[in-house]
């Protein structure tokens, strides 16, 4: 019995052995890629351009003083006719295995974004290294700058640009869902944009002319025909679109005060679903949208008593017509301006005229730009906060 | 008789279930959200019920030559030459052919989706030496190592539920878009999946309970069947019909993006673990069918010494006959093997076996 303990024992300590060194990669051995980016250049290559952690730097990275701390990240970037080859030109700059693992953002400049997705993808979605959950966007100018860029939070500006896109305050999508929405002819793609933005540093004494560092914002959403960018949403239009998509999980309305116009209330949304009904006849085709909305009531600009049911109702009904211009800018834009269906209405016929969508799908941009829509938004406000009224309210 | 080994009948199921499920789960979703797209779903629930037809046709046949297995009966039935022909075709042509078909499954995953640079002949020598030991030690042997490992694939599950949160129940609709023919069609595949059920047939003399074999059989098929439908569900929730047909492998994409909190997350290990050690069991459990019924057709008294060589065949076989590169074994695996096989051993052979018991009056009357 003893022996046969001993040797179950030596057993489970071969198992360290065993691992083995077969495609063995030390962490000092891998540059490990937290974003990517793609260009077109001016002269028809693709340019890949990578931002690799410095895993040493990352640290002490974020510690205040010094002065000139190094970046932890270092950005390179190569050429090539693939993605593959242009890899491959990097593997000669870049002393350590590239590995996509951990890969945050990809994102395309404008330029390669109208030559086509179709050129980019396929490599993040073919190779085992890139997650399907990597989190994509298009800038308006080149993806190396956006990669080029510091963050003053995050370790790195990959990071900082997934964190914003997570934070769901404009229309996030991973690659898998670009990929999908790519495949799908009920719904055209759109992409998060981004752009690079300056912003001051904080400055102390012997300071007095800081460097202008760069840093990633959020700057609306890009629209595709296929795999070809097109046009652009602003942030405005892009809620619009949020609205009409049903994604939107964060964010504030901002109406009239019902008893003082000029002053403003915003509401805080809590929660919200969009319901979206097509309805066909052989002819014609229409939607009905329904916008559903919850919020609280956190701030009035206005004097006014607004703890009162009536002027709830009013709020409310402030509220859903404010939603509803909202949604009907960016879908006069999708119909009458671009002519593609970015809200996925095509997918909601599908699921309704299995049959009808079979005549319809191969044109449906320019059935869904001649349908009517009719958009009707219920909102409520549940909470007002911690106040009732404010305390200088005027008394009646 | 060369097993002396008796199993109960839940190791039975449980080993069957790991006899279908491995690599059901990974190659399935893929070939039948092809065709059928979102009803894919809807594909397996007719495949299940095909299975269930199959288990009920195997085992009313098998309980008719109580303590005889395949290889026995049919000698019993069509007589001796005949029946030894039959015996020879299953054992090449069936359980060699699906043995070697899993054994190169196995290597072309790990090498496709995990480990690139290693050379899948590692793999396959690997998975085949050790399916070979548990062989050589017997059904029991198998059995145990399969119930202890069994709750891996359990684990499954709870990748799936952790997937929820970016699942759209949308992805699913309309229901019925395709009509019924693309659905039926898709069927065949995980119908010959769960139709490989026809293996019990070598195991339910070793039952000690031979009468629970019915159920035995049910069970296993309804769970495979669950466990399927489970893992196609969760791909197309994921991913949607359009994206889906387009993985080699969906669930294991599907399981990579699973990310709770931004640090649960790369839980695709789970996958290949339950991959891992589920081939190890479905390749253990052809690889004995083969060496037992080698051993019964040429009347040995004992099938140990045709373990080594048959590991040997295993092993060339799987390098030789299911095409060259990946491409060729997606292709001819599901759309060229599987029909074949279907048709042929799972439903042919045992319908015309039993025809012929019913009509020369052979065998017990089955229960």
């Amino acid at each position: 019995m003893r022996k046969k303990i001993a040797i179950l024992l030596l057993l489970f300590f071969l198992i360290g052995l065993l691992g083995g060194c077969w495609s063995r990669r030390e962490i000092t051995e891998v540059a490990i890629i937290m974003g990517t980016g793609v260009d077109w250049t001016a002269d028809d290559r693709i340019r890949l351009t990578v931002q690799i952690a410095k895993p040493g730097d990352f640290g002490a990275g974020g510690e205040a003083g010094a002065g000139g701390k190094e970046p932890p990240a270092w950005v390179v970037w190569a050429e090539g006719k693939t993605i593959e080859e242009a890899e491959r030109y990097l593997a000669m700059k870049v002393p350590r295995d590239i590995y996509w693992g951990h890969s945050v953002i990809l994102v395309l400049g404008e330029e390669m974004a109208k030559k086509g997705t179709g050129m980019v993808t396929n490599f993040f979605h073919r190779s085992r290294g890139p997650r399907e959950t990597m989190w994509f966007m298009v800038t308006r100018g080149e993806a190396k700058d956006i990669l080029e860029t510091h963050s003053e939070l995050a370790k790195t500006s990959a990071q900082a640009a997934g964190f914003l896109t997570r934070m769901e305050t404009s229309y996030a999508v991973q690659s898998r869902e670009f990929a999908e929405m790519l495949a799908s002819k009920g719904v055209q793609p759109v992409v998060t944009g981004v752009e690079v933005k300056e912003t001051g540093k904080a400055h102390g004494p012997g300071q007095e002319n800081p460097p202008v560092e760069k840093e990633v914002k959020l700057s609306g959403v890009a629209v595709f025909k296929e795999d070809k960018l097109i046009k652009w949403l602003d942030e405005h239009e892009t809620r619009g679109l949020l609205w009409l998509k049903g994604e939107v999980k964060k964010g504030a309305v901002t109406v009239p005060s019902p008893g003082e116009p000029e002053k403003e209330v915003s509401i805080k949304i809590r929660r919200s679903s969009t319901k979206i009904v097509p309805e066909y006849d052989g002819e014609n085709l229409w939607f009905n949208v329904m916008i559903n909305v919850e919020g609280d009531m956190v701030e009035q600009q206005s004097r006014e008593d607004l703890a009162k049911p009536e002027k709830i109702k009013a709020l409310e009904s402030a509220m859903a017509g404010e939603i509803k211009a909202r949604a009907a800018e960016a879908l006069e834009k999708a119909q009458r301006e671009y002519g593609v269906d970015i809200f996925g209405f095509g997918d909601a016929f599908h699921r309704k005229y299995k049959k009808e969508w079979r005549e319809l799908k191969n044109r449906w941009d320019e059935e869904f730009s001649r349908a009517d829509v009719n958009i009707a938004v219920e909102a409520h406000v549940r909470e007002i906060g911690l106040l009732t009224t404010r305390a200088s309210t005027p008394e009646e | 008789m060369p097993e002396k080994g008796k199993i109960d009948s839940k190791q039975a199921v449980l080993l069957m279930i790991s006899m279908i499920l491995p690599t059901a789960i990974l190659t399935i979703p893929a070939v039948t959200v092809k065709t059928a797209r979102q009803d894919a779903w809807l594909s397996v629930m007719v495949a299940t019920l095909a299975g269930l037809l199959i288990a009920r046709l195997v085992v009313s046949l098998s309980l008719r030559f109580p303590g005889q297995t395949l290889f026995e009966f049919s000698e019993e039935i069509l007589g001796k030459a005949l029946g030894k022909m039959v015996g020879f075709l299953y054992i090449w042509l069936f359980f060699l052919y699906i043995g070697s078909g899993v054994v190169r499954e196995f290597g072309v995953f790990l090498v496709t989706a995990v480990m690139p640079a290693t050379p899948i002949i590692v793999f396959l020598i690997v998975v085949t030496a050790v399916a070979g030991y548990a062989v050589r030690n017997g059904l029991e042997v198998l059995c145990r190592f399969n119930q202890l490992f069994i709750p891996v694939t359990g684990l499954l599950v709870i990748v799936f539920l952790l997937s929820t949160l970016d699942m759209k129940l949308d992805r699913l609709l309309p229901v019925f878009d395709a009509g019924l023919a693309p659905i039926v069609k898709s069927a065949v595949t995980p119908t010959m999946w769960l139709g490989e059920i026809v293996t019990l047939a070598m195991i339910i003399p070793y039952l000690s309970k031979p009468k629970e074999a019915h159920r035995v059989a049910v069970l296993s098929i309804l769970i495979t069947g669950f466990f399927l439908t489970a893992s196609i569900m969760e791909a197309l929730l994921i991913f949607g019909p359009n994206l889906t047909g387009h993985w080699i492998f969906p669930t294991f994409n599907a399981t990579r993006v699973v990310s709770i909190a931004n640090f649960l997350e790369r839980l695709e290990f789970i996958v290949i673990m339950a991959w891992v050690l589920g081939g190890i069991v479905k390749v253990g459990v052809f690889y004995y069918a083969v060496v037992l019924g080698s051993a019964q057709c040429l009347g040995l008294r004992d099938y140990r010494p045709l373990v080594l060589p048959v590991g040997v065949i295993l092993v060339a076989l799987s390098i030789l006959l299911h095409g060259e590169n990946i491409v060729e074994v997606l292709h001819y695996i599901p759309h060229v093997e599987v029909p074949f096989l279907l048709i042929v051993f799972e439903v042919g052979i045992p319908l015309l076996l039993l025809i012929v018991a019913l009509v020369r009056g052979k065998g017990g009357k089955s229960n």
